[in-house]
């Protein structure tokens, strides 16, 4: 099979997801085409070609030329492709500009020959609706998080034209499926693929001792979404009960700012580092002197960094924000305490560091083995050869 | 005395242009400075422009300013090109800046923002007293988030001819970088009386509308007012709230949607002045839900028109409001506390209201006019007369 998957970018060395995804499928004998955003010097990446869209980057001068020239070859070597792009545009009377500049951005996509055209992200595929019918494609979609829960609060409305076609959709949660199927989307074109780890890498650490002072860890973008300032309130709190701790976040964005200033102003900034973005090496030997892993996030597609502190056998403490509720099993492999209230992840914490040792023990064993067995990259395969084999 | 009022942009904003044109009416002669965004143009014929705008008028200003530097000053422009130099700052946008300055060389040079004062101590060595304004987050926030401000600010304020701050405690931040309190002068914001009209509420709402307004930024502490909506609406508290100056803020529309309050919080772009006035004088309540400020000027407005205030005790809040005298007062992050304040607002007896508004009145009279800001301001210039 051929299989074209839109992405923003070639995926970072860290998403293992799309990397063990890509690779997973060229090893099954499938032709895997990358499409990607703008200008890139790769050709291949994990075994698949990439192909890039067309940059509006440059001299206006020369992009008007090279607009012409993308236009006129298209039109020459595809135009029943084109013709049957336009037709459906114009049925939704696209105005021509619109048009034109949507077969520009499309031109890639509308040039290949594919049983598969799947947007790596929902958002990916807001103008490109069309596209996979016009070139004899079936589609698919994935929704990750963001694309499902935030970006259509801004954009109410954007799906509409994408629910009115036939797509296979991969979400990453059951609570994802649950709120496609109140779409009207059938259950049986939803299929539920949460992420994958690398479990060889993140593996425990055999010799783990407990630390005098509680360490405390987070990766992610300092992004608002991550409830980072409710994790500093409440880490304020535990610091008012003579709590001793040390908390690090893994990550850069652009609410750095904002989240220092939180830190300095509830008076925890000693106890707390900011260690911006690291290398998987260092992530894994930072987990492996972690006591808790914390996720407090507002919102949460799955979590791979929880699913990596998991793999470890690091205790986790999550929001209760859709996909962290199906990631950590609470009180068995972990806890999920309510999001946005700082005193219920202080009580969280509080109530781990009364856990007794064999418990916690448990409770971590648990949780490797259980990444191991759901989470796993050949898992992940088997899920998305089934995702494109079964008609 | 010609003092040269630097905001690096012009028009400058708002607050500080109320300034200018208060300094101009009681005849200050005044120089500004800047890369023009839109043309400026003042009525009094005390007040210069020196602005630049476009690349071409911009190298026009340069080649004019370098000539007459060249011909006029010549040693003078020796020694700052040196000086320049010395920062490696002899770009042609540094000379844009510094020459006019140099050549219109006034008495004093007030310097509106502590981020950029290393650019501009070079003025004293030609005889220019330089006098810092100490405003907002450049104080309260840069220096303790940014490690490279806060060294800056060690280095250079000791030097630096006078201060004023927006605050008392801004004061408090600028004497913890070695300055004496006695070139410190505390100058609060004023406003012009005759454009904010006071207007007693005349009966109490059975629905209590909550006001915010301000800029998209997380200093103003949007969120943690989200959260007191949601105690509030726990409690069944019948509420509205509008918050001002958002448009499509990503964060609080999620914020919003996810806790169910679309029918009760509204996000409002934009509005012209007259219509923000309005909007206060609706309103039962203004909150101001920051962390951090150094005096917000809504505040201020709403206490003017009448309209009872509930703000955080960020930055100089508690200088203007006292708790259950003239407004409420609540400490920064914390919904629980915003939620209780709102919720005795709404509680009020319209007699009680009354006197709390007229308290808040009285309150902007006394401390908070612009006949108060400017004349501060003109005694913070002649304290620098008498010291020279």
């Amino acid at each position: 099979m051929r299989i074209g998957l839109v992405l923003p970018a070639i995926p970072a060395y860290s998403e293992t997801f799309f990397r063990s995804k890509i690779s997973g499928l060229v090893v099954n004998g499938h032709e895997v085409v990358l499409f990607v955003n703008g200008e890139t010097m790769e050709t291949h990446y994990c075994g698949a070609r990439v192909v890039s869209s067309f940059s509006t980057q440059g001299n206006s001068i020369l992009l008007l030329l090279r607009a012409k020239v993308t236009l006129f070859v298209l039109l020459v070597s595809h135009s029943k492709t084109v013709f049957r792009f336009v037709k459906s545009e114009r049925k939704e009377h696209t105005p021509w500009l619109t048009l034109i500049s949507r077969l520009l951005l499309n031109a890639a996509l509308l040039s290949e020959r594919l049983d598969w055209l799947h947007f790596g992200f929902a958002t990916m595929a807001l103008g490109r609706e069309h596209v996979a019918e016009a070139i004899g494609a079936k589609m698919a979609v994935s929704f990750r998080g963001f694309d499902y829960y935030v970006y259509p609060i801004k954009n109410s409305g954007c799906y509409s034209k994408l629910w009115s076609k036939t797509v296979r959709y991969h979400v990453l949660s059951e609570s994802m499926k649950l709120g496609l199927i109140s779409y009207g989307i059938p259950d049986s074109s939803i299929f539920i693929i949460p992420p994958a780890i690398d479990t060889a890498f993140f593996s425990p650490h055999p010799a783990f001792q407990p630390n005098k002072s509680l360490q405390i860890l987070t990766i992610g973008r300092l992004h608002w979404i991550k409830g980072l300032d409710y994790t500093l309130e409440a880490l304020a709190l535990l610091h008012l009960k003579g709590v001793a701790f040390h908390y690090t976040i893994i990550g850069t964005g652009q609410e750095e700012e904002r989240l220092r200033f939180t830190a300095h102003q509830l008076g925890i900034d000693p106890f707390v580092t900011f260690a911006g973005k690291q290398s998987s090496e260092y992530i894994k030997k930072q987990l492996e002197q972690t006591d808790v892993y914390v996720q407090y996030s507002i919102q949460e597609g799955f979590g791979n960094a929880v699913l990596e502190a998991q793999a470890m056998g690091v205790y986790c403490i999550v929001s209760d924000a859709e996909g962290l509720e199906e990631n950590v099993m609470h009180g068995n492999t972990g806890s999920v305490v309510p999001k946005r209230n700082p005193k219920a992840l202080a009580d969280g914490i509080k109530a781990f560091l009364g856990i007794a040792a064999i418990e916690k023990v448990k409770s971590s064993e648990q949780a490797i083995a259980r990444v191991k067995r759901d989470f796993s990259v050949e898992k992940q395969e088997l899920k998305f050869k089934a995702f494109y084999e079964n008609s | 005395m010609k003092v040269a009022l630097y905001t690096g942009e012009l028009p400058p904003p708002v607050f500080i242009d109320r300034l200018i044109q208060g300094l101009a009416k009681e005849g200050v002669e005044l120089i500004l400075f800047g890369a023009m965004k839109k043309k400026v143009s003042y009525a009094f014929p005390t007040i210069t422009v020196v602005g630049y705008r476009g690349k071409m008028h911009k190298s026009w200003q340069l080649f004019k300013y370098t000539v007459l530097l060249l011909l006029f000053k010549a040693k003078a422009k020796k020694k700052l090109d040196k000086i320049l130099d010395q920062q490696e700052r002899s770009g042609t946008l540094q000379k844009l800046k510094c020459y006019p300055v140099l050549y219109h060389q006034p008495d004093v040079f007030h310097l509106q923002w502590a981020k950029s004062i290393g650019d501009w101590m070079w003025v004293q060595e030609f005889g220019m007293k330089l006098v810092l304004s100490a405003r907002g987050t450049h104080l309260t926030i840069s220096p303790k988030v940014y490690p490279k401000y806060a060294e800056s600010y060690a280095l250079h304020f000791s030097k630096v001819d006078a201060f004023h701050t927006v605050s008392k405690a801004i004061a408090k931040e600028v004497v913890s970088y070695g300055v004496s309190p006695e070139l410190i002068h505390v100058g609060y914001s004023g406003l012009n009386l005759k454009d904010f009209a006071f207007k007693v509420k005349a009966a109490s709402a059975k629905k209590i509308h909550i006001l915010s307004i301000g800029r998209a930024h997380w200093v103003k502490g949007y969120s943690y007012a989200i959260e007191a909506m949601c105690l509030l609406k726990k409690e069944q508290v019948s509420f509205s709230y509008t918050i001002i100056g958002l448009d499509a803020n990503e964060e609080l529309l999620f914020l919003r949607a996810q806790s169910g309050l679309e029918g009760c919080i509204q996000f409002e772009p934009y509005l012209s002045s007259d219509e923000v006035l309005e909007a206060i004088q609706q309103a039962d309540v203004l909150l101001l839900p920051s962390v951090e400020e150094g005096i917000a000027n809504v505040v201020l407005e709403a206490m003017a028109l009448g309209t009872v205030v509930v703000t955080t005790a960020c930055g100089g809040m508690t200088e203007v409001v006292t708790d259950g005298v003239n407004g409420f007062v609540v400490p920064v992050r914390d919904p629980k506390a915003i939620a209780a304040a709102l919720v005795k607002v709404s509680e009020l007896a319209l007699e009680d209201y009354q006197r709390m508004s007229k308290a808040a009145r009285s309150t902007i009279e006394k401390n908070f006019t612009e006949q108060q800001m400017v004349a501060a301001m003109q005694k913070l210039y002649q304290s620098l007369e008498t010291q020279a």
